[in-house]
């Protein structure tokens, strides 16, 4: 009880201090700081924070990137979105342009003229075939009508005589 | 530089454009107050520095959730007690690998200290405050120096106001005993 007394008077007091503590009270401490050591600290302390907050960022990315599941899902998203913006339009470009109405009228294939024209083309041979007489015994390029007679090949020769006699 | 009040600062701070701004007006309203509490529990300048750059980085990171059911003040100083205090315990835990205590290496960094230029019987006091136990230092530079009203350091630390009474009448018996031997 006592002693309960004592802490409360003397606390509550501060002339209840010894006089050894009251004097030094009045005191400066004796520490000191550099000189415009207070200027300064307030500046370096916004440059503190934004160093942390750049490790900070950094600390938290590089663990990401040790992570696959976490970085390729996202990775495989960027890869398909940059082949749908490159790569598909590149495909387009190198497709031959749509030529105009008219000529793609003109250009258009029609099944049925080709199949015409084929028709003709046979018919026409088959008719020429059965006027002609042709003679199967004989080979087809040393027949009557190919072989010169001998009166064109002495005309030949009387013709030609002076440019053979040249020649060998 | 216009005084704001603690709870202008706040919105302030809030205030995205002005984030900066009043940050930096809250720094230097409170850098002094911080860094001679830290100083005075950590001793040595360059660990003070340090522990006071945490202190705002911390402010910086927690102000905008502040709640103000308690005093700006009184926030910033729990979070000064707090650094103060892991800073000591880390340096506790890294003294196990030398062969001196923490608080022999605290009074041999006050001797060497060349930001001191105290009295003889200023050094002595200080060096009385380091080999109190912690909650008894914290105590007695709140009230001796920092003249914090009991309340105040109640909500500080979280304790009641009688034993924060019994802290401080025996940290102020302890130092006048080793102040005054010799």
């Amino acid at each position: 009880m006592k002693l309960k007394e004592n802490i409360s008077n003397q606390t509550n007091n501060p002339e209840q201090l010894p006089p050894v503590l009251k004097q030094l009270r009045k005191e400066a401490s004796g520490f000191k700081v550099p000189d415009g050591y207070f200027y300064s600290l307030s500046p370096r302390i916004v440059d503190e924070i934004k160093i942390r907050e750049h490790t900070s960022f950094i600390k938290g990315f590089v663990p990401a990137l040790r992570k696959p599941w976490i970085w390729a899902p996202s990775m495989a998203t960027v890869v398909v979105a940059v082949m749908l913006i490159f790569v598909v339009p590149a495909k387009k470009e190198t497709v031959i342009p749509i030529a105009d109405e008219w000529t793609e009228i003109n250009m258009a294939y029609d099944a049925s003229y080709a199949e015409e024209a084929i028709l003709a083309e046979s018919h026409s041979i088959d008719q020429e075939l059965e006027n002609k007489d042709i003679n199967y015994s004989e080979p087809a390029s040393l027949n009557g009508k190919n072989e010169p007679t001998k009166e064109e090949i002495t005309k030949y020769l009387k013709e030609h005589e002076n440019e053979l006699l040249i020649e060998y | 530089m216009p005084e704001y009040t603690d709870n202008e600062l706040v919105k302030l701070f809030r205030d995205a454009d002005k984030k900066h701004y009043a940050f930096n007006l809250l720094v230097r309203k409170y850098q002094e107050k911080i860094y001679y509490f830290v100083r005075r529990m950590v001793i040595d300048h360059d660990d003070s520095d340090d522990v006071v750059q945490n202190i705002f980085i911390k402010v910086w990171n927690n102000l905008g959730s502040f709640r103000e059911d308690s005093k700006l003040f009184t926030w910033l100083y729990r979070i000064a007690v707090n650094e103060s205090l892991s800073f000591l315990k880390s340096k506790q835990l890294r003294s196990y690998l030398s062969l001196s205590s923490p608080e022999a290496m605290m009074v041999k960094s006050l001797h060497d200290d060349n930001f001191f230029d105290g009295p003889e019987i200023q050094r002595r006091l200080t060096e009385a405050i380091i080999k109190l136990p912690k909650k008894q230092q914290l105590v007695f530079n709140m009230r001796y120096y920092d003249d914090l009203s009991y309340d105040e350091m109640s909500k500080i630390l979280g304790t009641s106001v009688g034993a924060l009474k019994a802290s401080y009448h025996f940290a102020v018996k302890k130092i006048e005993d080793f102040v005054t031997t010799v």
